[in-house]
Formats: structure tokens, sequence, C-alpha cells
């Protein structure tokens, strides 16, 4: 190889041609030192160790969320030499490990993200009672899958299910659930919930769901999100900018439908409910019924005793007016030629009068008239 | 699925529907006319409902791997 003469281009083309092939990818953990950011858009930092220093470059979108000096942290990125700037790792994705340095980019993260406003209350929007259909973001060979299914199929049916199977830890686990949930939220149908699960573990298992992509494409999400990551105890920030977060897939699973063994309880309350509210309007009714009779009653009783007693008036008044009742007081009915005589002034001397007593005629001579 | 036996109905709409014919009773005055359709309006739901959870299956459809 000495023999051959290269220029520096040539040099710099053989020396990556020799790189990719020997070493396309390299996974390297180190302290980071010299972060910054260029342009919103450009990264550059070292990672060092106690002998050596390594150059990286990169794009902000490989970024897990805010890193500063001194952390730890495992890149994969694939080895370059640049014609003007020399060696560099060029970063494909960033990782912080070790429990310090975690914790401290998790702190991090979540304070940019509050500041933002990503977790507030007013942001979270309820999840449907009865999802039709439902986006799930998990492994599909996971037990958190498994789990998460079992539970749904014990308390529900119906539901229909769209699947991203991605990995929930790794490198490639951010872009891949990130990926997921941006399909589901440009499905023809939106999804009514988007399900983002996986199991327990440790703090490096855990760390896609503390990803600034990830945290964003959760808090974005169109379809509300319900996020289950781990046991109780560890919260990550995906489920801090979720809608509404579970403890575990089991949990998530109860959350998200009811229990069919409740429902026809309650469908069976619902069905007495109705049976006696049908019975109270039939009673009702009747009620109305009786209450229109009686009072129909009373008013035709009122009505008839009313007639009755002015009949009853009227009949008196009528017998007074019945001149045989005079008669029988011993007053007579006098008569001139058949016509009743009211006054003197009807009689002269001489005139033939009949007297009409209760018991018979007696028939007389006019022989006085005496005026008043 | 499960729809066929509901109508075309979510389940979801169908507990609305009953909800609100649940309420009606409620609501004070009516009428038994109406009472009586409404009652066997709820019944007809309410036997959709229970053969819909007695059903359903749970579907799964994997989508494209990402």
């Amino acid at each position: 190889m000495q023999d051959v003469v290269l220029s520096p281009s040539d040099f710099v083309a053989l020396l990556n041609q020799t790189l990719e092939f020997a070493y396309p990818v390299v996974t390297i953990e180190g302290e980071l030192s010299g972060f910054r950011i260029s342009k919103n858009r450009w990264v550059y930092f070292d990672l060092q160790d106690e002998q050596a220093t390594v150059k990286f470059f990169g794009t902000v979108y490989a970024l897990p969320g805010p890193l500063q000096d001194g952390l730890k942290v495992r890149v994969v990125g694939a080895p370059r030499f640049h014609p003007r700037f020399g060696f560099s790792v060029n970063i494909q994705s960033i990782t912080p490990t070790g429990e310090g340095s975690i914790k401290k980019a998790f702190q991090l993260l979540r304070a940019k993200l509050e500041r933002e406003g990503l977790f507030a209350p007013e942001r979270k929007r309820p999840l449907p009672p009865v999802p039709g259909r439902v986006g799930l973001v998990t492994a599909a060979n996971s037990a958190a899958y498994h789990d998460f299914i079992k539970i749904l199929n014990e308390r529900w049916g119906g539901v229909e299910i769209l699947l991203a199977d991605v990995y929930v830890q790794g490198d490639q686990a951010p872009a891949q659930i990130t990926g997921a949930i941006e399909i589901l939220n440009k499905s023809s149908i939106l999804p009514e919930v988007i399900v983002i699960t996986r199991g327990g573990g440790g703090a490096d298992d855990l760390a896609a769901f503390n990803d600034e992509r990830v945290v964003r494409a959760v808090a974005a999400s169109r379809a509300p999100t319900l996020v289950a990551v781990g046991h109780e105890v560890d919260l990550s920030l995906a489920e801090l900018a979720a809608d509404v977060r579970a403890s575990t897939p089991s949990s998530a699973a109860q959350i998200l439908v009811p229990d069919r063994t409740a429902e026809l309880a309650s469908l069976d309350v619902s069905c007495q409910s109705l049976k006696r509210n049908l019975a109270t309007v039939y009673d009702r009714a009747v009620m109305e019924l009786v209450d229109s009779r009686d009072t129909l009653t009373v008013q035709m009783t009122s009505r008839l005793n009313t007639t009755a007693e002015r009949l009853h008036t009227l009949s008196r008044l009528v017998a007074l007016l019945d001149p045989g009742a005079a008669l029988r007081r011993g007053y007579a009915i006098i008569r001139k030629g058949g016509k009743n005589i009211r006054s003197v002034r009807q009689v002269k001397i001489g005139d033939r009068l009949s007297l009409q007593l209760q018991d018979g005629t007696i028939g007389a001579n006019t022989t006085e008239v005496i005026n008043g | 699925m499960a729809k066929k036996s509901t109508g075309g109905k979510s389940y979801a709409q169908l507990s609305a529907e009953l909800g609100e014919v649940m309420d009606w009773f409620e609501g004070g005055e009516v009428d038994l006319d109406e009472a009586l359709a409404k009652y066997q309006q709820a019944t007809k739901l309410i036997e959709q409902m229970e053969n819909y959870l007695k059903t359903a299956a749970n579907k799964i459809k994997k989508i494209n791997k990402v």
C-alpha cells in the first residue's frame, strides 16, 4: 500500500470505504463534553474517558432530550472521516446511561417540557367510555401485550385493535414508537384512543418513554392517549404527557373498557327501573281516571241536589197558589155568569152570584153592595 | 359481528339511547301511550346490549411494522 500514492481526496474516500466496511455502526459510551447545538439544528460533542476523546456530529432530531456536559451517554453512530473537519462519528441515537445521568437527563427534559405546558392538567382529555377502535403501540411478543389483551378480552368485546408492533426499548424504540403514534394519527378513521404500553424494567429499559420525541408525539396526538409504562413506581415523561396514565398494561385495559359482568348487572338494574317507572306511569294514569270519576260523581250529585231543592221550593210555591187550599181554609170563590168576581164594582144589587166553597156551591142574590 | 345484532350501532350509541329513555321517564309528566312505546324501545335496546355483551369479540389488526 505504501507504494500507492493517493491524493487527500482519494485517501479520505478509501478511509471511509474501509470504515464503512469494517465498522458500519459503532456504539460508544462515555462522558459528554463540549456539547453544543448550532443553528438549532446541528449537534456537536465529544465523548471522553481518562485516555481518549472521540468527536461526534449529528442533528437535533437524534437527541433524546436536553443534554449537558458531564452526563454519561451511549451513542450509536457511523464513523466517518470528513474531508475538511476530520474524524467524527455521525450520530444515529443517543441514550443517557448510568443512574445519575439518566436521572439528570430526565430532570432536564421534564423541566423543559413542564415550562412548555406539555404536562398541564387542562390539556388532559377524557377517554371515551366504550371505545370501538383503539390504537395499541407495544411489542407484540411482550408480556405487556399479552397481559393487556388478556384483560381486555376478559372485560369486554367488540373492540377493533390496531396493533403497531414496535420496539419498546433500545436505540430504535423512540423512532418506532413516535412513528407508530404518527401513523395511527394519520389513519383514515382516527382511533378513539391510542394506548402505548410496556412492562416494567430498569431505567435503561424505560429510556424510550423519557425520550423527547416520544413525549412530544404523545402530547401532540389527535387521538386521546393512554400510557402505561412499568409498575407504579416507574413514572415516565410519556405518562405525564398522556391524557390518562395507568400503572401497568393490565390496569390500562381496565381503564380502557368497562367490565361486561358489571355492565350486564347494570342493564338488569335499568330493566327493573324501567318496569318500576312504567308501573308508576300506569298507576298515575289509573289514579287520574279514579279522580276524574270521583269529581264527576261529586259534581253530578251536587247538581242533582240543587235541582231537587229548586223543585221542592217550586212545589211549595205552587201549593201556596192552589185555590183549593184557600177554599179549605174557609175562603170562597165568587162567580157571576161563570166569571170570577174580584171587586164589588163588578156586582150590583139583584145580581145572581154563585159562591164556591170547599165542599160545594151556594147560589145567592145580591141585596146590598158596600164599597170599601 | 356484534354490530349485526345491534342494527349497525355501536354499544356506546345503544347505551346513549337507553340513557335518553331512562332520563325521559325521570322527566315528570309522561303520557301512558308514549311511556309504553318508550318502554318497548328500551326493552329492545337492553336486549341488543345484552346480546352484544355476550357475543362480541375483540379483533386485532396488525398495522405495518414501523
